[in-house]
């Protein structure tokens, strides 16, 4: 039904030219662009080296204090580590100490209470 | 250089104009002027409206020379910067009336055209589209591009773009048949 109507649209939109001198007015119009070839660079280039050192220092720079940082915390925790390891072995040290004055002294207790009590007459007989 | 040979030139008319050959890019502007100039002539419905608008619209192409990567994408580019200016200048209130055309808005009807009355016609009822609208048909129609080139160029979903062609059909086709000037039967 609109292919018609859709073929008329087409007929009436058709292109129109453009004024005459149209093209000469826009090229009178334009602003100066200077030519590739005429373009001088604002900034002298630098050496490639220098500027790959300063795009790259900032990051490398900040990459080496993270490896620093993390080395550092993991030797710190190492030291913290075998420090308490060392604590824990002398208090295991002390205490097994303990224990062992504390069995002697249980010992002399058990033998003096089983050894028997000398008789009475003897006892007598050294008054005398 | 005409359209054909500069087409055959394609290639080196872009490098050259980037060069800033003045040749070139006159070239350039020839090759589409008629496409960018309808565009605005069909939005705005003013010639010195639509010669202002080309004019802007090949000095903003000039200085975005080096974005361009060929004559198509320039072309592309063209239709999407006049389109979407001619919406931005009816949004405004100097454009958002069309004079109508006796008041020295003259456009030409098309030589081997059938019916100069019916174009005429045709072409003032484009007018009053909504400039969104407008520029959907004016690309259809006009410029014979696809849906998604329309889509793209006016930054809008394909399905946006379906629905302003179906509608305008209809309200231009209904207007025409109200006035009398086409019968239900000859669009048929």
């Amino acid at each position: 039904m609109n292919e018609e109507f859709e073929n008329r649209l087409r007929r009436a939109l058709r292109r129109v030219d453009a004024p005459e001198g149209f093209a000469e007015r826009v090229m009178r119009a334009r602003p100066a662009r200077p030519a590739a070839a005429d373009l001088v660079p604002l900034r002298p280039v630098r050496p490639t080296s220098v500027s790959a050192w300063r795009r790259f220092s900032a990051p490398a720079a900040l990459a080496a204090s993270l490896l620093v940082a993390v080395f550092a915390g993991q030797h710190v925790a190492t030291l913290k580590a075998e420090r308490e390891q060392q604590a824990g072995l002398a208090a295991s040290r002390e205490l097994m100490q303990a224990l062992r004055l504390t069995s002697q002294k249980l010992d002399l207790a058990y033998e003096a209470v089983q050894r028997p009590a000398p008789p009475p007459a003897a006892e007598e007989e050294n008054r005398s | 250089m005409n359209p054909e040979s500069a087409q055959a030139e394609e290639p080196l008319l872009l490098e050259r104009a980037r060069r800033g050959d003045e040749a070139a890019f006159a070239a350039l502007i020839r090759m589409h002027q008629a496409s960018v100039f309808s565009i605005g002539l069909r939005m705005l419905n003013r010639r010195d409206a639509a010669e202002d608008l080309a004019q802007d619209v090949f000095l903003q192409l000039y200085r975005k020379l080096d974005s361009i990567e060929s004559l198509e994408h320039a072309g592309f580019w063209l239709r999407r910067v006049a389109a979407n200016l001619a919406i931005d200048w009816l949004r405004r209130a100097a454009y958002t009336r069309a004079a109508p055309l006796e008041d020295g808005v003259e456009i030409p009807a098309p030589p081997t055209c059938e019916d100069p009355l019916m174009d005429r016609e045709l072409v003032r009822l484009l007018g009053e589209l909504a400039p969104a609208a407008r520029a959907v048909m004016v690309l259809r129609y006009q410029e014979d591009r696809d849906v998604a080139e329309i889509a793209a160029a006016l930054d809008m979903p394909v399905n946006t773009v379906k629905s302003h062609i179906k509608r305008s059909l209809t309200a231009m086709r209904g207007k025409m048949i109200g006035a009398q000037l086409v019968t239900a039967e000859e669009l048929s």
